[in-house]
């Protein structure tokens, strides 16, 4: 069954968040990455950074907050086990690092129909404590199957 | 801190160190804890073939992140990395080798920016395969 292409434009809720040392120690673990900007507060002090570094993609984590809003939203008619990861953009102004205090809010930017699948694309700005703006994300998930041609 | 990659140093066409990582079933199941992402595709053998696929698969986002290790670790310096744009295209199973790399395509001098192609590429059967194709990042220099 198709999805509810006129839930396009809806704003879901805020997401808080607070990136603490022992979540960017698990994703570095995770991925294998050895740079110490990223593993040490000294290093990456040294390199002119507040605090530990978090990796380009650390911000996942929240993601299943902020689309797993979208994905769970009953009105939208998704089933989830048609889903896979299509496309991944972000745009940063700076790195986060750990302390950053953090907020997000997706949207459901848009559903579009390329022959049997369609493609919802989420997007979200994530705010610092400031309220300057850290990074934009948007995500392309498709539902395999369910736009009918 | 400046990058150790600098704008003047950059022709259309650079290839940038490519890095190689063995995809291990370990590694993949501590990213599902770290990232939250709990699919069980990514660590249950059975329910993955149940659903269709050859057996466990990585998370893109696994993949994505060697891709971005790759990029940050030859530039010196994350906040060098402005974008990145990638589409998913094909699997990553466990114990295959995948390889990240890119080429500049574009130099603007007047932001000292470049864009770059980039990819993740691994050989199963004698094919290569690209998880991650079609994609791009942007990289400002100071």
């Amino acid at each position: 069954m198709p999805l509810n292409a006129s839930l396009i434009g809806r704003t879901y809720g805020q997401i808080d968040y607070t990136v603490e040392r022992d979540a960017v120690n698990r994703f570095v673990d995770a991925i294998g990455e050895q740079d110490p900007i990223y593993r040490d507060p000294d290093a990456a002090k040294a390199a002119g950074y507040a605090e530990q570094v978090a990796p380009p993609t650390f911000i996942t984590v929240i993601q299943i907050m902020t689309s797993g809003q979208v994905v769970l939203d009953q009105e939208l008619g998704l089933d989830y086990s048609r889903v896979v990861h299509g496309e991944q953009a972000y745009r940063y102004e700076r790195p986060l690092v750990v302390g950053d205090v953090i907020t997000a809010t997706p949207r459901l930017a848009d559903i579009v129909t390329k022959r049997s699948n369609e493609f919802l694309t989420i997007t979200s700005e994530v705010h610092d404590a400031n309220g300057d703006l850290v990074l934009t994300t948007r995500s392309t998930l498709i539902s395999r199957g369910t736009g009918g041609a | 801190m400046a990058a150790k990659v600098s704008f003047e140093d950059l022709k259309v066409g650079d290839e940038i160190p490519a890095r190689s990582k063995v995809v291990r079933r370990e590694e993949v199941k501590a990213y599902a804890d770290a990232s939250g992402d709990q699919n069980p595709i990514h660590q249950d053998e059975d329910f993955a073939k149940m659903v269709g696929l050859p057996g466990i698969i990585a998370h893109g986002m696994f993949t994505m992140a060697h891709l971005t290790s790759t990029l940050t670790s030859w530039l010196g310096d994350p906040a060098a990395l402005t974008a990145v744009d990638v589409q998913f295209r094909a699997l990553v199973e466990m114990d295959e080798t995948i390889e990240a790399g890119g080429t500049v395509s574009e130099l603007d001098p007047g932001t000292r920016t470049a864009k770059l192609d980039v990819w993740v590429r691994l050989e199963r059967g004698g094919v290569t395969q690209y998880p991650i194709k079609s994609s791009t990042a942007e990289v400002r220099l100071g």
